[in-house]
């Protein structure tokens, strides 16, 4: 079902978007795909996408995306709102299994791992790739029962104040909460119990950070800060984000995929070239508000 | 619809006819009322019989209105002003004070008449010796794996209660080689008194959850000395206990389940930071009301109703005429009853929920297992009770009428209300909880301990509460499996045989029917059995509203 689908995008593909010859050569093994024309990125790739479709029982969610997300960088992904860019970041870490009427096909590489081989169990991919949601989802718990959780779970040894004090301090959140750790995290303020849900996924120390909207329902102040964060937490780890703010993906991000109604991934490259200089003319409309 | 804008006025603004929606609306409240109202006069009917209040001198009256009611109504009058939420503490004060009452009472019935104290003690070492070693081997997790120390633990628990080679080995031919610790413990020569060893238990336990509450409040050394403290609380009322002329074993009771716990709340309430004292002296207002005005009366001379609900009621068996009768052993074997209820539905009913919230998919035997629990959570009682009769008596073998064989029916029974409404628990803790948790990397398993079992709680054990206010009054179940209507003792072991609050009324309306059985003892006992319903029901109030999620 999979080879055929791929066939099929492939025969399909090449006449829609128009993918460069030096494109080509650069992508070796996804260079066919549409979704990832013009994205080459100097950085050594982490995750990489091919040819992930997605269904919601009869519903198709996600089309043929093929993507190469760099590390060490933030990758948003924008477009209007059911254009599957969540549904994208959630099979990077298999959430989508949850549901059961989710269905993926494709191939999806973390490392060179494809994570929906057989043997890879996804409790332990969630394990190498940290969540943020959209609407901050702190535990009922202490604030250090919060940041430890992952480490709890995980079995994880090591010192925890100090591992609690180094993730706060992340999160840009160790000032305003350190005399107060043993307090429940949702006596916060929302930006405060977002800030808490980044720190509780960096504790165990990912490898990626998928981040789901993760400012939508904060105010501007802590959106602010929440966007500062996301720039230096970018410096050690791989932050992929979900966002339907233009500005917010300018601002942070190093490299933009613009997802379009359909499921369809249009265009994904750094993120000046699609402000400035985009290849689709739909992605043209999408970011200058003219939404064609 | 009926403006005419043409003619220049403007229109629409005057009165709309509500007259259907007015008739409407009070017939809602009729149909609102007409139930409570009911039930209202039927309950006021019953204590009427039971209490008598028409046989207390005026005096007496008279002096409990003084000692009590008034500075009680101007005290909280003065209070609820100040600070409502003040008020709601000393009400919850006195509330539980009354309540915790009646628990001791339940558990010092239980000390004294069915459990010897030895053996409780026997027990409760040997339980509490295996749960500590499993306690920290779990805090060793990260070395040793799972499966070992699951072993150990089943074999600490297996020595503990068994011994070497226990039930196994009796099973095949080998005696006994090594004594359970249990086991070990009730055959010592030296036999303590009997209140310390149930200051052990019971005040033991008793300190050990004073501890670990004021420890989550303050900090762990506070935790510790409060324990220190409640013990040493425990232990001074059963030493002085026989000096105001009340047991040893009930004065240790009273204290380790009323005093201390009610003592423990009032000093959380009145004197941490978030706390005002002016709620305590409400609650000191009413107690103090209240016993001021009994020494009064007793005093003066006046004398109170005749209620047939008496200590002598309280604490006696039935008895060929009614003003020798009592409810105790039926006191007793319904506390009995609801224990084995409560043990056997909480588990195998909170299980089946968890079960099918969060582990079963959608297909057809899910949802068929769904209808028919929603249709056995209807089914008459009277059907279950020849079921019981049917498993239990008939095919099992067992005898008829006992405490196992009545919890188990009456288990039963509940045990669909118990999978619903724990089912409806863990629906109501937000999902975006449990995608974190998996977001995490936490298994399904880990989900569920950490993250839905503790938010549901409050809720399944609201649930189960009621539920079990449900199986305290079921008649028709026990007269199904046999159970005698009147027992003279209580049921000393789970094989005894066991009569409940209201079978022994039903025997006192129909097969005793002698006018003084059928007008006074009958009303007593509906009257016993509601209080303890009501307070049951209290604490499932108190826990949800305690437990509500804010925000």
């Amino acid at each position: 079902m999979s080879e055929q689908n791929r066939d099929e995008q492939r025969t399909g593909g090449d006449g829609s978007a128009d993918p460069t010859d030096e494109d080509m050569l650069v992508q070796t093994d996804v260079s066919d795909s549409v979704s990832s024309a013009g994205a080459s990125f100097d950085r050594d790739t982490v995750v990489s996408a091919e040819d992930i479709n997605v269904w919601y029982g009869e519903k198709q969610a996600l089309q043929n995306i093929s993507m190469d997300i760099p590390e060490q960088s933030v990758t948003a992904m924008v477009g209007p709102s059911g254009c599957g860019k969540s549904t994208f970041l959630r099979c990077i870490n298999r959430m989508n299994d949850l549901i059961d009427a989710a269905r993926v096909e494709g191939d999806l590489y973390l490392r060179g791992k494809n994570v929906y081989d057989d043997d890879v169990d996804p409790v332990a991919l969630r394990r190498r790739v940290g969540m943020v949601f959209q609407k901050p989802n702190p535990f009922p718990k202490s604030i250090r029962d919060n940041v430890t959780y992952g480490l709890k779970i995980q079995d994880k040894g090591g010192d925890y104040d100090e591992i609690v004090e180094e993730s706060l301090k992340r999160a840009a959140l160790w000032d305003e909460v350190k005399d107060q750790l043993d307090e429940s995290g949702l006596d916060l303020s929302g930006g405060q119990q977002q800030r808490l849900c980044i720190a509780r996924a960096i504790a165990p120390d990912p490898e990626v950070l998928l981040m789901d909207e993760p400012a939508s329902a904060l105010d501007p102040v802590a959106t602010s800060q929440i966007e500062d964060l996301i720039e230096e937490l970018a410096e050690d780890y791989t932050v992929v984000i979900v966002t339907h703010n233009m500005q917010q993906a300018a601002r942070i991000s190093d490299q933009t995929a613009v997802f379009l109604t359909g499921g369809e991934l249009v265009e994904f490259d750094e993120t000046q070239k699609i402000f400035e200089n985009p290849e689709s003319q739909r992605v043209e409309d999408y970011i200058t508000g003219k939404f064609g | 619809m009926a403006t005419n804008t043409e003619s220049g006025e403007i229109e629409g603004f005057g009165q709309v006819s509500r007259t259907v929606g007015t008739i409407f609306r009070y017939l809602l409240v009729a149909a609102t009322m007409f139930g409570i109202v009911m039930l209202a006069v039927l309950l006021l009917y019953v204590a009427n019989d039971a209490i008598q209040p028409s046989t207390a001198d005026p005096g007496w009256y008279l002096t409990f209105f003084l000692a009590l009611v008034v500075p009680s109504v101007a005290v909280g009058w003065t209070v609820r002003r100040r600070d409502r939420g003040a008020f709601g503490f000393g009400a919850l004060l006195v509330g539980m004070l009354v309540v915790s009452l009646m628990f001791s009472g339940g558990v010092a019935l239980l000390v004294i008449d069915v459990v010897p104290p030895l053996a409780a003690l026997a027990y409760a070492i040997g339980i509490v010796v295996p749960v500590g070693f499993a306690v920290l081997l779990t805090q060793q997790a990260h070395r040793i794996s799972f499966t070992p120390r699951l072993a150990a633990t089943t074999a600490l628990f297996y020595l503990s209660l068994f011994g070497l080679p226990g039930p196994i080995g009796a099973a095949a031919g080998i005696p006994q080689i090594v004594p359970s610790l249990v086991g070990a413990i009730q055959s010592i020569p030296v036999i303590p008194v009997d209140w310390m060893m149930v200051t052990a238990v019971v005040g033991g336990g008793s300190a050990a959850a004073i501890g670990a509450y004021v420890a989550s409040v303050r900090d762990t050394r506070a935790g510790l000395y409060a324990t220190a403290a409640a013990f040493a609380a425990t232990v001074v009322a059963g030493a002085l206990g026989p000096a105001v002329g009340i047991d040893s074993v009930p004065a240790v009771v009273i204290a380790a389940i009323a005093f201390v716990p009610t003592g423990t709340y009032a000093w959380r309430g009145a004197f941490t930071e978030e706390g005002s004292p002016l709620g305590l002296v409400f609650a000191v207002t009413v107690v103090g009301g209240a016993l001021v005005g009994a020494f009064a009366v007793n005093v003066l001379g006046f004398a109170g109703p005749q209620s047939w609900v008496d200590w002598q009621f309280l604490t006696s068996a039935h008895s060929g005429t009614a003003e020798n009768a009592g409810l105790y052993p039926a006191i007793g074997g319904s506390i009995l009853l609801m224990a084995t209820v409560a043990a056997l539905s909480f588990p195998l009913g909170v299980g089946a929920a968890v079960y099918l919230e969060e582990y079963a998919s959608d297909n057809a035997l899910t949802r068929f297992v769904d209808v028919n629990i929603s249709n056995l959570a209807g089914v008459p009682s009277v059907v279950y009770g020849l079921l019981g009769l049917g498993i239990f008596v008939t095919y099992l073998g067992r005898s008829a009428g006992t405490v196992l064989v009545g919890g188990a029916t009456l288990a039963l029974l509940i045990l669909p209300i118990v999978i619903i409404s724990s089912r409806e628990a863990i629906r109501s803790v937000p999902s975006d909880m449990r995608q974190a948790s998996y977001g995490m990397g936490a298994t399904r398993w880990q989900t569920v301990k950490n993250v839905v079992l503790p938010e549901a709680f409050p809720g399944i054990l609201t649930g189960t509460i009621l539920a079990l206010g449900r199986a305290i009054g079921e008649t028709a179940p026990l007269i199904m499996i046999g159970a005698p209507n009147v027992v003279f003792n209580l049921p000393n072991a789970l094989g005894a045989k066991v009569s409940a609050m209201p079978l022994q009324v039903y025997a006192w309306s129909s097969l005793f029917a002698s006018e003084d059985f059928y007008t006074k003892a009958v009303p007593a006992g509906v009257v016993v059995l509601l209080a303890v319903l009501l307070a049951m029901n209290s604490v499932a109030i108190v826990l949800r509203n305690k437990f509500e999620r804010t925000g």
